[in-house]
């Protein structure tokens, strides 16, 4: 919260979504891929097969072109675009975790370098040494997933670490072994998924045979995939899974993407067990766009699933994304943001102005002001209040009212709350009461914030938080003084056009 | 000096004493210095050879680029493999300096993601399809180099980060830039000129196509001294325009500093004495490697000058944090194996490669 701010419209978090998307498909396939290859040249060694060796060698140039430059690439873009949107909570993860990435690196340079030999020797060394390139490449590609899951489960259930702060309590952690067997699986099905291509090109005859053959493969993808989610799930704590699941989970989103998420497992097993088992002749280019389709729906869903359930923290229970750490939000209440970052203390004092700064600061990760997360769309404005109060055509205003307030208004029915209101000739001939009271509604709204961090101050720092009970689970407190706040309040009021004339 | 707009220090501490990570920081950027000279260099001369090839495929300059393209396929990838370990490592030493340089820089920062994918692909696209996908290739990675030499600077000055925060471009103008980008673009030139040239030797010796590689290594020859020149001008005008204190700071930094310096400025004068001497490489195959050798060593020695200067630049910054140091040991340790068993696997597997050679059925 104390490094410059990066303005991206879009939504930082938007942005990151899509590079990491991209890497977590691209390095699962340069997994799977590898391991399929490999093990398909040493069949087709055995077996003197020349489609299957035909299979491997297409294969590998897939391989080298996505996975050597496009993974790597992609995966030094989620170092930069962390740094830029997330710069103090990845500062502190590397402080603890250096060693562990380091580890990785090694194992990304055997990758690589296996990866280039491989390719490049086909038709100019032996068999054996071929092969033997090949599973280095793999063992190497594998012992990088086993590192990362390290990291990446670490940050959801952190675990003992939160006790111990020890660097191997927070890598073996509650949702390690599951989320490799999940992990392990789903390098299978990103590989498959690609490899249908290339063994689409096999001759006409054995085309069947080969196509059968990634069969066995995806549905072992599959097996291993949904027994690694499902242990995946019983191994989350109690207060996460209730979250999305059960009779009323938390978050309804979360609930949803979760079914979504078995469902297109579902339709992946079905699509592959009747076009690449049951009648390989039938499989062409839509079954693999399909499979595609299903396996990135499953895999997405499930990494949409962690990182929703991880919200709003870096790391569970000890580090919010935007940087603050929960030690951190008693002093920073008492001493103030300002203080703490110059980048905020930094410029025109005014009120509005030093809110601008205070929320670039600490909600700017997270809401864009008319993008994704849109805070403008988040907070109550004139026009909104005249929509739900006008109730024209009747309906409407009750529609407007779910929309726009319900939000922070969860308890009271439309009906209440058009008693309360003022009427539309009312709010016409003086907007400044609306204005006012909308002022007053977000000042509250930031004061509750501010409240919900000194909630989760009293939280037990040494196990997994329950956030189901505060107001606004998904959401870091609000921490700096009164004033602070009072400054914040004034500057999201201001970003209602109406209130300034459009200025904004 | 006014250090307000510097975050804090990560409370979580340094995980291994500080010597360690410079070390560490060092010698993994001298590795990725390497193989990202042979890219920067190798491209923009491949670019230039390939015009003066005329698209002529047999004509020396069109197989002197095509060789260079060749070994790029490589390099690229090496470049941006060796290059991950000193982005982690400098993130765990400068995390404040270097995350508000890049937030400063913002778009131009991430674009480098997408420029390293364009050098690539178009590099690619240039050995299938030819066209302009090579100049497409050259201009994307000189844009690279632009870009860190950017990043660097601005986040060595955290006194105009307030001024960088109003237009991240004026570093364009900070008169230290331009000299600096130079003396590395120089460096990749020279160096990627001098693997050409001894391979070119290596392959004229033993008598592959002996005129027309001896013509490669001329030229490849050419364009190390001509760096060079270039190089040793704009060393010193870098020296010059350093900022006052920074200078000051190497002059009076005894032998650690002043140390390298000259040992890397001797260096690039007997460099350009060795390559002075040849007209004809392939006479002297000797003298080729030596100077390749000198070269890799200088380029090593600069890599901790340039390290010293960063420090320098900082020191009025970083001397107002102290670092607290929680060390894991055995994870270092764990790390130190493992690298050496990695590095082990990857020699034992080349060498395993480059003694079975097998044609036809045998072949793989
Ligand atoms: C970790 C990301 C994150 C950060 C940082 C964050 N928010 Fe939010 N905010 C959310 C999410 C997610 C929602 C949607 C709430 C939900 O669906 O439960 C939200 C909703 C809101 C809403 C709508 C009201 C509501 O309860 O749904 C307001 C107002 C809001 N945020 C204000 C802020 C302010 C002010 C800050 C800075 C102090 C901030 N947020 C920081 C994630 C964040
Ligand atoms: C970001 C959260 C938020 C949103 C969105 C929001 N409100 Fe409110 N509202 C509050 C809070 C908090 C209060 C309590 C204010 C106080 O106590 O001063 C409040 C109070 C009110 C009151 C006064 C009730 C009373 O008993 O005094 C009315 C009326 C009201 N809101 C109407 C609306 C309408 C209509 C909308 C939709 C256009 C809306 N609010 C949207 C947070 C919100």
């Amino acid at each position: 919260m104390d490094y410059p701010i990066w303005n991206v419209a879009m939504g930082g978090g938007v942005l990151m979504a899509w590079v990491a998307i991209t890497h977590v498909i691209v390095s699962h396939f340069a997994i799977g891929g590898g391991l399929i290859i490999v093990i398909t040249e040493t069949l087709a060694v055995r077996r003197s097969d020349p489609e299957l060796r035909e299979l491997a060698r297409r294969s590998s140039l897939v391989l080298i072109l996505v996975s050597t430059v496009f993974g790597a690439i992609s995966g030094v873009g989620i170092w930069v675009v962390a740094g830029l949107i997330s710069p103090g909570a990845i500062a502190a993860l590397i402080h603890s975790y250096v060693w562990g990435w380091a580890i990785e690196w090694v194992f990304f340079v055997l990758e690589i370098v296996a990866a280039l030999v491989y390719y490049t020797t086909w038709d100019t060394i032996s068999k054996s040494a071929h092969l033997m390139v090949g599973w280095l490449y793999f063992i190497g590609a594998y012992l990088s997933l086993v590192i990362i899951n390290g990291i990446v489960t670490f940050m959801l259930t952190p675990g003992e670490w939160l006790e111990t702060h020890a660097f191997w309590d927070g890598f073996f952690n509650p949702t390690y072994w599951p989320s490799l067997v999940l992990r392990t699986g789903i390098c299978i099905l990103m590989a498959v998924a690609f490899l249908l291509w290339p063994a689409f090109k096999a001759g006409a005859d054995r085309r069947p045979d080969v196509v059968r053959y990634l069969g066995w493969w995806f549905l072992a993808g599959v097996t291993v995939s949904y027994a690694g989610y499902r242990w995946w799930e019983a191994a989350l704590p109690d207060t996460v899974t209730a979250l999305f699941l059960g009779e009323a989970p938390t978050l309804a989103g979360l609930a949803a993407t979760r079914s979504f998420t078995l469902w297109s497992l579902t339709v992946a097993l079905a699509v592959s067990v009747l076009a690449l088992l049951l009648a390989p002749k039938l499989a062409r280019g839509l079954t693999a766009v399909v499979l595609m389709a299903a396996a990135f729906g499953f895999f997405g869903g499930y990494e949409r699933l962690r990182e929703g359930t991880r919200k709003p923290f870096l790391i569970h229970s000890h580090l919010f994304s935007n940087g603050l750490l929960v030690s951190q939000i008693d002093e920073i209440n008492r001493t103030g943001i300002a203080l703490h970052s110059g980048w905020v203390a930094a410029g025109d004092p005014g009120l509005e102005n030093l809110g601008a700064r205070i929320f670039a600061a600490q909600c700017s990760s997270c809401h864009t002001l008319d993008g994704y997360q849109s805070i403008r769309d988040a907070l109550p404005t004139v026009a909104d209040m005249e929509l739900v109060a006008a109730d024209d055509p009747p309906g409407t205003g009750e529609v407007h009212y779910r929309k726009q307030c319900s939000a922070c208004h969860r308890d009271i029915e439309y009906q209440e709350m058009a008693g309360v209101l003022p009427t539309l000739e009312e709010i016409r001939d003086d907007p400044e009461i609306i204005r006012e009271l909308n002022l007053g509604m977000i000042t509250t709204t930031v004061i509750q914030l501010r409240e919900m961090g000194v909630e989760i101050t009293a939280f037990d720092r040494e196990t997994t938080f329950d956030m189901r009970g505060l107001d606004r689970p998904s959401m870091p407190p609000f921490v700096g003084t009164e004033e602070e706040a009072e400054a914040l309040a004034a500057y999201l009021a201001s970003l209602d056009s109406a209130a300034t004339g459009g200025e904004r | 000096m006014n250090t307000d707009l510097i975050p804090a220090l990560d409370a979580a501490g340094l995980p291994g004493p500080p010597w360690l990570f410079h070390g560490l920081l060092v010698f993994t950027f001298f590795l990725h210095l390497i193989f990202m000279n042979l890219t920067l260099g190798g491209t923009l001369m491949a670019f230039v050879a390939n015009l003066r090839g005329g698209g002529r495929p047999a004509d020396a300059d069109s197989v002197f680029a095509r060789r260079l393209m060749g070994v790029n396929t490589y390099a690229i990838s090496l470049a941006i493999t060796t290059g991950v370990a000193p982005l982690l490592f400098v993130q765990v030493l400068y995390q404040q300096y270097f995350y508000s340089g890049t937030i400063l820089l913002g778009w131009i920062w991430f674009n480098l993601l997408v420029l390293l994918m364009i050098g690539y692909y178009a590099a690619y696209l240039h050995k299938r399809f030819r066209g302009p996908w090579l100049g497409v290739s050259a201009v994307a990675f000189f844009a690279i180099a632009m870009t860190h030499v950017a990043v660097h600077l601005i986040h060595v000055q955290p006194e105009k980060w307030a001024q960088f925060d109003l237009g991240a471009l004026s570093v364009l103008r900070d008169p230290t830039y331009w000299p600096r980008l130079f003396h590395f673009v120089l460096a990749a030139v020279t160096f990627a000129a001098l693997v050409a040239a001894w391979w070119a030797v290596r392959r004229a010796r033993a008598g592959d196509d002996v005129a027309l590689n001896t013509t490669i290594a001329r030229s490849a020859w050419r364009w190390a001294i001509w760096a060079t020149v270039l190089q040793m001008v704009d060393g010193f005008i870098l020296l010059g325009v350093l900022p006052k204190p920074v200078l000051l700071g190497v002059m009076r930094g005894g032998l650690p500093v002043l140390g390298p310096l000259t040992v890397s400025i001797l260096f690039g004068i007997g460099l350009l004495m060795m390559l002075a001497r040849v007209s004809n490489p392939v006479e002297k195959p000797g003298l080729v490697s030596g100077t390749l050798a000198a070269l890799t060593l200088t380029i090593a020695v600069m890599t901790v000058t340039r390290h010293q200067v960063r420090v320098l630049y900082l020191e009025p910054a970083t001397s107002q944090f102290q670092a607290t140091v929680v060390p894991q040991w055995g994870n270092f340790t764990l790390f130190a194996v493992l690298l050496a068993v990695g590095l082990g696997t990857v020699f034992w597997m080349v060498r395993r490669v480059l003694t079975s050679p097998a044609e036809g059925d045998e072949a793989a």
